[in-house]
């Protein structure tokens, strides 16, 4: 064990002689990167659950208080590799809201379309890891050919696959052509031919639904004591979504429907995620439908950050992701607090699984779709 | 009566400054002040109110720290954040009202060494056992701006503010030349 201090003291105490330490990660797969996790075990139930952070821990807030403001635009994509588009968005939307900018109407659809396509891309990545974790290793490879069609179209416009860069205060870095919305046509159809194969293959497997349902369950108080948000919390059934509840970019100019599930267990938050592909493949239909002309940067002068606080919340993948901003006059932030939906939704999982078969914390892990990096900053 | 106007009367009543905020620029529609003791009973009605947590965090100012607390609504669009400034290094703990606000004080802690009392279990969390007093968000004297510095002033208030910040750089170089200077560059 190290040097690492745990809470668990029962193991000393001879009448708890038969419980013991297991050690999960930070190289265990199912953790989905560094996350480190000493469990307290009866047998075969975790009586006890510690979540160890930090193996991936950057401190990208001190970073932050380090630099320009402009300089800050990289670490945003590399918080969160899953859906870093929608912290680019973010960041770029807090300056822009504390300097009060404008932004072009075409360059909000374009970051509307660019998220969207990201939010997808990290569903499938979400899921496909899921249900690797459970046993089934086919269904991945479909995902992942779906993933690399996108990825594919995001490399065209933004430069890179995963830590993206492509919103700036003012607007997106580039313009989308004629090419880039063939393509992503072609993508949407694709990916809604497999959701019947999907049905078939995953969400009526009987072993996937024996591994899913009934597990993990999180009542909708629970969720609300931790702040927990995203399909973790809409999978208990509540449909809050940022981008209906507090509307920002364009996305009031868009219809589609907030999915939710009804028991809160981990079959439900999968479901979650899967009924919102086809809700990000319409918000992507109806934006290329609409997509305006015209420029797509503002002209945007020298930024001061003026003191006092800003703050601004977005939906990303895994769920309300806030930046918090203090400035002092100067470009360079005072403070910058990044509030990421996975931390929230792990800190849930000593309440969740305690008394769990660690078969089914697993499982519970998995469907809260963590990114590691993103928990660690 | 709307929301929000509902949540500043409660939160007036036990004592509180609370104020519409001004949403375009500020991102979050209730500010509160608190003093250091009401924390507590803030977090109570943010609980009766059905609030979820956003984040708790702090900032490093001169006279100590502002511990910073935003909730969101699932329901009603309104965000509110409160701040707390505490001389002393220390503040109540919340996170046996909200659990959520466990690890955020673990955090803060980790990052400030602000330490919050009674929280059940302020090991490091994210920091390494070996760095636990480093502190690494902490600011040098250089940096280091006092309350007013970091506050919001209206557009017509703005011109003293700026003259007392030089005021204060320059007193502030005095002050780190007799004292030794911090490893830390930034």
């Amino acid at each position: 064990m190290g040097t690492l201090t745990t809470k668990f003291s029962t193991i000393q105490d001879p009448e708890e002689k038969h419980r013991f330490l297991l050690n999960m990660g930070p190289q265990h797969p199912c953790t989905h990167g560094v996350l480190r996790i000493v469990l307290e075990m009866d047998g075969e139930h975790a009586m006890g659950i510690d979540p160890i952070l930090g193996y991936g821990h950057r401190m990208h807030e001190k970073m932050a208080e380090c630099r320009p403001w402009s300089g800050f635009y990289p670490n945003t994509g590399r918080i969160d590799y899953g859906g870093a588009i929608a912290y680019n968005h973010g960041y770029c939307a807090l300056i822009e809201k504390m300097a009060g900018i404008e932004v072009p109407e075409r360059a909000e659809y374009i970051r509307v379309i660019t998220v969207e396509l990201n939010r997808i891309a990290s569903h499938f990545l979400g899921v496909g890891a899921y249900i690797i974790d459970l046993g089934a290793f086919t269904p991945i490879l479909y995902m992942f050919d779906d993933r690399e069609d996108i990825l594919d179209a995001l490399e065209d416009i933004t430069g890179s696959r995963l830590t993206y860069c492509h919103h700036r205060v003012g607007g997106v870095s580039k313009d989308i052509d004629d090419l880039f919305i063939k393509r992503t046509r072609a993508i949407i159809k694709n990916i809604r031919s497999r959701f019947d194969m999907y049905d078939r293959l995953v969400t009526g497997n009987i072993i996937f639904q024996k591994r899913t349902k009934d597990v993990g369950i999180i009542p909708l108080e629970m969720a609300r004591r931790y702040g927990a948000t995203g399909p973790v919390l809409r999978g208990s059934g509540l449909g809050f979504d940022i981008r209906k509840n507090e509307p920002y970019s364009v996305y009031p100019e868009f219809d589609f429907d907030i999915p939710t599930g009804e028991n809160g267990d981990a079959f439900d938050r999968y479901m979650v995620r899967m009924l919102e592909l086809e809700q990000s493949l319409r918000i992507i239909e109806q934006a290329l439908d609409k997509l305006p002309d015209g420029p797509v940067m503002a002209k945007v002068k020298r930024i001061k950050l003026q003191p006092g606080d800003c703050s601004f919340s977005v939906e990303a993948a895994r769920g309300v992701l806030t930046y918090y901003l203090v400035g002092d006059g100067s470009n360079v932030p005072y403070k910058l607090k990044i509030r990421v939906p996975s931390y929230s939704n792990l800190s849930l999982l000593e309440e969740l699984c305690k008394g769990e078969l660690l078969a089914d914390l697993v499982s519970t892990m998995g469907s809260l779709d963590l990114i590691i990096p993103e928990i660690d900053r | 009566m709307d929301f929000s106007t509902q949540i500043i009367k409660k939160l007036k009543n036990i004592g509180t400054e609370a104020v519409q905020a001004d949403y375009k620029k500020q991102g979050y529609h209730i500010e509160v002040l608190l003093n250091k003791n009401q924390v507590r009973d803030f977090a109570k009605i943010m609980l009766e109110k059905e609030f979820y947590l956003d984040f708790v965090t702090a900032v490093h100012i001169e006279s100590g720290f502002q511990a910073v607390y935003q909730f969101g609504h699932f329901e009603e669009s309104c965000h509110v954040n409160a701040k707390a400034v505490t001389e002393d290094g220390a503040i109540q703990t919340i996170c046996d009202i909200f659990d959520g606000a466990n690890w955020h004080e673990r955090e803060t802690h980790d990052f400030y060494g602000l330490k919050f009392t009674d929280h059940p279990d302020l090991r490091v969390l994210i920091l390494d056992e070996d760095d636990a007093d480093l502190n690494p968000l902490l600011k040098n004297d250089k940096k280091l701006q006092s309350l007013e510095g970091i506050t919001r002033v209206e557009d017509s208030e703005k011109k003293p503010v700026k003259k007392k910040k030089a005021v204060k750089a320059k007193e502030d170089k005095e002050k780190v030349k007799s004292e030794d200077k911090p490893a830390e560059s930034c």
